[in-house]
């Protein structure tokens, strides 16, 4: 038998390394993708001996989803889907930033650093769905979150503050929202802060001193020397974020509520269609958006 | 110019200065204490700015306290704040009796169960990321847009399919024609390490990302110098690349020890039945069970006015119970974890 070339024998072992993923992917990715396009155009019912009845119907799922379902808090489908969006443009943005800041805190020294990174990072922990449907208290009395902001929401100090400053009204409604949500901007920023703060001490040290020598103010530093070394994590972390919203999105309670109580998989299926459409279309806009900003260099 | 013939003068002989002049302040001196000012309100803004996040982190931890710490007739009570007016473990009891059945079973279940899913999410991932990244074979940029496209889409929105996919598990026709019938992987306890073999487990896109981002900045010195001395593919891998790949190894491990630990979407649809802590918890405190968990606590440990408050204090501790591996494994791995994280490849 012939000897086989390195190279070639280095592709086929690299091979064997992807081959789980690859039929993991066929399985639980490409199949079940597949089936939800389908099951979208179609009457789809579940035998009682096993197997499924398809019956083609065209786009009348999608016709049904958009005018005749409503979810559960009996709104229309659309306005879920509108809401959820605009939603997700605010606080994507809102929680990269708020990471942003958490990171560079901790990536200052100061005494008691290391006890404040330990309180930083909980959030990795607190964001899980469990931990948070289990804190968040049933009663109005005692609702953490809620009470976490009721603080700032009843007391008029802030809010005179605010009007202090002479805002237009609008901009007091959306900072009070924002400071409403705090919890919520809270337990979705753990990572992304993780993913931030490694970019920051990535940094070499003598790009700050050289700026320091060329008499640069911490704020011209912060804008030239910090943002343009980061601006890759902070495409990164953009990206996860928007992820992460979508996957604790009200809408994926939907698709559960359709295909497995009032068992109507086509119209699930639909939703999950468009659901997908969705994440895509807002991540291709968010990154088509990056892009203009930020340079993108990934690994080649 | 008489101005000028003074200002002259303090600068040639520096003895004359004129009256006006010495009862002025000494221009540095208010410099320095202005700069001196301007950094202690620096210093004091940092600082409040600090403390305030924490306590807003915290809060909610905080706020459980005197709940799950104090005792039940307590609860409700005005005048208590932050510190119980008595300490009692009483509703830890009450949690571990009614959540957990009295024993830590299930926890150290869970715990197992987690970490050995993140043990095989490390290995695959690492795999997997190793392959696309150094292994230049045809169609590794398909592959890898393929990754990042696991990432994107929401496992949700693929629950359907996959659900009725798993109900009746058929690969390509073969168990059909073999068994003569598809099988139920639905409540199997093997369908989650199939998931997490097969590279897709809880976020294992992200993890082989994270690999491949890791492996893909090594330098091709440490491979080569392997294989001049004599080491086969697989060698090389398991002895100088994996060895080498620990901050990833660190990062993974921990987000997916988190994560899976956490988890309640793939273990509740998957595996209803299982013995998974997470499970266990969301169902056992959901809202409607509320007048079951108030009579166990009536029964058992004779507390009379039960409410929404009493089952939502046992809720809490039962919370605390669950959180405390967490909370080790994080105190343990966050010093090393943002070193780690650093060197990892996410930065690139």
């Amino acid at each position: 038998m012939k000897q086989l070339k390195y190279e070639t024998k280095r592709k086929f072992h690299g091979f064997v390394f992807i081959l789980p993923w690859l039929i993991g992917f066929i399985m639980f990715f490409a199949v079940p993708l597949v089936n939800t396009v389908v099951y979208s155009f179609n009457e789809v019912s579940v035998r009682e001996q096993g197997g499924m009845n398809l019956e083609y119907s065209g786009i009348q799922n999608y016709i049904d989803l958009f005018q005749k379902e409503v979810t559960t808090a009996n709104e229309q489908v659309l306005r879920l889907l509108v809401e959820e969006n605009q939603q997700m443009i605010i606080n994507v943005p809102l929680i990269v930033i708020f990471s942003l800041f958490l990171a560079l805190i901790i990536n200052a020294k100061f005494p008691g650093r290391g006890a404040v990174r330990v309180i930083f990072f909980l959030p990795i922990i607190l964001g899980l769905d469990i931990v948070m449907s289990m804190m968040q208290l049933d009663t109005g009395m005692m609702g953490q979150a809620a009470a976490t902001t009721s603080a700032f929401a009843d007391a008029s100090i802030a809010e005179s503050i605010l009007k202090f400053t002479g805002l237009p009204a609008e901009a007091i409604v959306f900072i009070k929202d924002i400071i409403n949500n705090i919890f919520t901007l809270i337990t979705q920023s753990g990572v992304q802060t993780l993913i931030l703060l490694a970019g920051l001490q990535s940094i070499t040290p003598s790009m700050y001193e050289v700026a320091k020598i060329e008499g640069a103010t911490s704020y011209e530093t912060f804008w030239k020397v910090t943002i343009p070394a980061i601006a890759n994590i902070i495409f990164f972390a953009s990206i996860y974020t928007l992820i992460d919203v979508f996957l604790r999105s009200p809408i994926t309670k939907e698709i559960h509520q359709f295909a497995f109580l009032k068992s109507k998989i086509g119209v699930g299926s639909a939703l999950s269609v468009i659901f997908i459409l969705n994440a895509v279309v807002l991540l291709g806009l968010i990154s088509w958006f990056l892009k203009k900003v930020v340079k993108l260099d990934y690994g080649k | 110019m008489a101005n000028n013939r003074e200002l002259d003068k303090m600068q040639v002989n520096n003895v004359y200065i004129p009256e006006k002049f010495k009862k002025a302040k000494i221009p540095w001196e208010g410099y320095r204490i202005k700069k001196e000012a301007m950094g202690l309100v620096q210093k004091v803004f940092f600082i409040s700015l600090v403390v305030g996040l924490c306590f807003i982190i915290l809060y909610p931890l905080l706020k459980l306290f005197p709940t799950v710490f104090g005792e039940m007739s307590d609860l409700g009570n005005p005048d208590v704040v932050w510190i119980p007016k008595e300490f009692s473990t009483v509703s830890f009891r009450a949690a571990f009796k009614i959540a957990m059945g009295g024993s830590i079973g299930s926890l150290v279940i869970s715990v197992l169960y987690a970490l050995s899913i993140t043990a095989i999410q490390i290995f695959m991932s690492a795999m997997a990321g190793y392959s696309i990244a150094r292994i230049n074979f045809r169609g590794r940029n398909i592959i890898f847009a393929l990754v990042v496209l696991t990432i994107l889409v929401p496992p949700q929105a693929l629950l359907i399919s996959q659900y009725l996919h798993f109900k009746q598990f058929d690969v390509l026709g073969l168990i059909t024609m073999f068994t003569g019938g598809t099988i139920d992987l639905i409540n199997k306890p093997y369908v989650l390490y199939l998931m997490a073999f097969l590279g897709f487990g809880l976020k294992q896109g992200l993890f082989i990302f994270i690999f491949r981002q890791f492996f893909i900045t090594m330098p091709n010195e440490f491979e080569e110098a392997a294989v001049i001395d004599g080491c086969g593919f697989y060698r090389t891998y398991f002895k100088i690349m994996l060895p080498n790949a620990m901050p990833p190894v660190m990062t993974v491990g921990v987000l997916s020890f988190v994560w899976n630990y956490g988890d309640v979407y793939y273990t509740n649809y998957f595996h209803p039945d299982g013995p998974y802590l997470s499970v266990i918890l969301q169902r056992m405190f959901d809202p409607t069970r509320r007048e079951a968990v108030n009579d166990a606590l009536f029964k058992h440990f004779d507390i009379f006015l039960t409410n929404q408050m009493t089952f939502d204090a046992t809720k809490q501790a039962a919370l605390f119970i669950f959180l405390i591996p967490l909370l080790i494994i994080y105190f343990l791995a966050q010093r090393k974890l943002v070193e780690n994280l650093e060197r990892s490849g996410i930065v690139g």
